[in-house]
């Protein structure tokens, strides 16, 4: 019993890893072409993957996880780039990412993926087509995906609850001490940037941005480093009490994120976004959001 | 005449005193004016954790500069140390300006790698006292570690150049023994090899893998020491809360059910959210760690009431009457005659409530506890591979298959326990009779058989077992 147990299990481990293997190709067909075949079906699955990765190339089309619909994973927690209002998506990113969808003639279909979720899913391939939400363009990043052209730059700021012993003046001395922390989003830029520029200061890593803030607020972390945009918006919004202490241009490049198995997909969203470059519209999205 | 004379002399003197002055003043003058003043020169911190720089392993330099308000540069150039390899693709160029420096531009400029030095230069002259940025990526420092000095020139618009002083030395760590394997690894044919499948990519990058073992098993340490105190923390109040649950006095019995409902009845998620946004609002402020730990015990403590409220009910009431008839107190009873059999009830539930417990630190992930979760979900989210997420399984399942057997095991005392000789004789018979019947298949149903048993239905009863 024990033993067809085991067998079973192996067969089980075996389809999977076919499946995934097929997912890259993304498509229906490549998905069905490994179910009749299992026993070959890892190397078959690879096989047909890169030829259709190829072939797909060279004909210029690209694969997507619906047909006819562009999937898009975002994390509706980062106003004003995405969150949530009355359960719709909202923030310059979702419209971006719909201005996107229009000039490919796909109709949109935004997805909640926890943030540090989104890039592994779009590497692993089979859940969306691409991924917008604040993506800064990072080398590292861009081994696992890639980076269409940039859409947005934005710099980073540190925010204080007002009142408190840290000012506009003393910022860069007393952020910089032992014992300081300081809230920031995980695996963020922000994070980054306070590890770089604050060693003597704890960066605090919270889930989300809102998290960050409201773990300033209830005292937690003494100050909350993220980006510019995002802390202007939560400053205008919920935390009115709050001020920014520093401003740090620091210039980062907002991407969308695509698998590296679909360059014909990220070509069709470059060429999309210098169109809506050029007609302004992005320039007019800003404008509205920021 | 004579008078004269030396009026003049000392008047000339005197202007010659002057002149030098002036001359000297000038001299350092002009030298500040002539000067591109480093701002700072950092490194991104590559370690996975904290601020550390580590060698051997890729970053991006920052390097800030200040012009001088009549100095046009046309060209800065950064010397890298010895032995340190760098990438000149992805560098940067950004002049910053405005009161708050929150001004960007990004003229255009040629990046060339000369032996060590990064050669920047600009298009056209920029404008006079600019704030300068240059970013570097794929800066690899010497494994070794140490302090790096780094060394510059810049190029005015007049063709001079200058040396860049004062380039604060970038402390960077000796690379651990497993970032050094990681990076190993990486250049290893077998590895690309693997990682060319995406799922093994993803899930079992082995660089990652390596270089993320040491990072979570600081996390693993402190998921630790979070169970390790809130566990035994909860057994009082949980024991307090199951006599409240079955006492006489009404009151209390209420007390007791309206907490074990309201906590048993909420996410765990939830309750750590309150407690660690709602409470420091209320004033009160609680260092994180301790208030995991409170959050933690506090919920465990309400599952823990109902375990030993099933298993103090679960001994026979001929037991407080018998032991009430030789004259005990109520507190005695319990104490030396219904507690110590309780224990020996509640030990397998208590150990998978442990496990339980120790599943749910990586909740306090969410609120900045630094625990496993949270340490892989860094990884994970400046990587975007799932690597780390799977080296935090690992750090669970270390701890809970072990115990997971220590449940099995002690259940299958108990079902030996209570009707000890008869039970045990039963099951041996049973046993024999079964595996010359049908071998292999006995001992999975007899391992399953106590498995199922709770606190309430743990003394499995003779028939049951036969009929099996």
């Amino acid at each position: 019993m024990k033993k067809y147990l085991v067998l079973a299990a192996a067969a089980v481990m075996v389809a999977a890893l076919a499946l995934v293997g097929c997912s890259s190709g993304g498509s229906a067909s490549s998905a069905s072409a490994s179910g009749d075949a299992s026993a070959s079906a890892s190397s078959e699955a690879s096989a047909s993957a890169s030829s259709e990765a190829s072939a797909s190339a060279a004909a210029g089309d690209m694969t997507l996880v619906t047909e006819g619909k562009l999937t898009i994973a975002t994390s509706p927690d980062y106003p004003p780039f995405e969150n949530l209002e009355n359960g719709e998506y909202v923030g310059l990113d979702i419209e971006i990412a719909k201005a996107v969808a229009a000039e490919l003639g796909l109709e949109p279909e935004f997805k909640t993926l926890q943030f540090d979720a989104i890039i592994p899913a779009i590497a692993a391939g089979g859940q969306a087509d691409m991924g917008i939400s604040g993506f800064s363009v990072d080398p590292e990043r861009a081994k696992e995906i890639d980076f269409s052209s940039s859409y947005y730059i934005d710099d980073q700021a540190i925010a204080v609850m007002k009142g408190g012993e840290i000012t506009a003046d003393n910022a860069d001395e007393a952020l910089n001490a032992e014992g300081v922390k300081i809230a920031v989003q995980s695996g963020t830029t922000g994070e980054a940037y306070v590890q770089e520029n604050f060693p003597n200061a704890t960066a605090q890593p919270y889930g989300n941005s809102t998290d960050a803030f409201a773990a300033m607020q209830s005292g937690q972390a003494v100050a909350v480093c993220t980006n510019k945009a995002v802390v202007d918006k939560m400053l205008a919004d919920a935390y009115q009490d709050a001020e920014v202490v520093k401003s740090i241009a620091t210039g980062e490049e907002y991407a969308i994120v695509v698998s590296k198995d679909n360059p014909a997909l990220t070509e069709a969203i470059n060429a999309a976004l210098a169109k809506l470059q050029g007609d302004g519209t992005i320039d007019q999205l800003i404008g509205q959001f920021m | 005449m004579n008078f004269a004379q030396s009026r003049t002399l000392r008047a000339i003197d005197l202007f010659l005193t002057a002149l030098l002055i002036v001359m000297v003043a000038a001299s350092s003058f002009s030298q500040a004016a002539y000067a591109l003043d480093t701002v700072k020169c950092t490194a991104r911190p590559n370690g996975d954790t904290g601020s550390e720089v580590l060698g051997g392993v890729e970053t991006r330099i920052t390097w800030e500069g200040q012009a001088d308000p009549e100095e046009s540069i046309k060209g800065i150039t950064i010397v890298m140390p010895e032995s340190t390899e760098y990438e000149v693709d992805d560098a940067r160029l950004t002049i910053l300006s405005g009161d708050d420096l929150m001004t960007r531009e990004n003229p255009e400029c040629e990046f060339k790698a000369e032996g060590q030095a990064v050669v920047c230069r600009f298009a056209e002259p920029a404008k006079p006292g600019g704030y300068f940025r240059i970013e570097v990526y794929g800066v690899e420092f010497p494994v070794a570690g140490g302090d790096m000095r780094l060394s510059g020139t810049y190029e005015l618009a007049d063709g001079s150049s200058r040396s860049l002083d004062d380039i604060p030395a970038i402390s960077v760590t000796v690379t651990s023994p497993t970032q050094q394997l990681a990076k190993y690894l990486e250049e290893q044919p077998w590895v690309q090899a693997w990682n060319s499948n995406k799922f093994l990519r993803l899930f079992f990058n082995p660089p990652i893998l390596v270089s993320s073992l040491p990072v979570v098993l600081h996390g693993f340490f402190m998921a630790i020491a979070i169970v390790l105190i809130a566990f035994p923390l909860a057994i009082p109040i949980g024991l307090m809360f199951s006599f409240m649950r079955m006492s006489k006095i009404r009151i209390l019995r209420g007390i007791g059910s309206l907490y074990v409902n309201v906590v048993r009845g909420t996410p765990v998620f939830l309750q750590i959210y309150i407690a660690f946004f709602g409470l420091p609002l209320a004033g009160i402020q609680i260092p994180p760690f301790i208030l995991g730990i409170i959050v933690l015990a506090l919920n465990s403590s309400a599952y823990q009431c109902e375990i030993f409220r099933a298993g103090i009910q679960s001994i026979s009431k001929g037991q407080f009457e018998a032991a009430r008839s030789l004259g005990m107190t109520g507190s005695q009873t319990m104490a030396f005659v219904i507690i110590p059999q309780t224990v020996r009830r509640v030990l397998p539930t208590m150990t998978s409530e442990f496990i339980l417990l120790y599943k749910d630190t990586s909740l306090l992930a969410a609120v900045g506890v630094m625990e496993i979760v949270m340490y892989a979900k860094t990884i994970v989210a400046s990587t975007g591979s799932i690597t780390p997420y799977i080296v935090a399984a690992i750090f669970y399942l270390v701890l809970t298959i072990p115990l997971a057997n220590l449940v099995g095991r002690l259940e299958e005392r108990l079902a030996g326990n209570g009707n000890a000789q008869i039970k045990k004789e039963k099951k041996k018979a049973v046993k024999e009779a079964k595996r010359a019947l049908n071998p292999g298949v006995v001992e999975e149903k007899l391992e399953e058989a106590p498995s199922a048993a709770d606190a309430d239905n743990s003394a499995v009863s003779p028939e049951k077992l036969s009929s099996m």
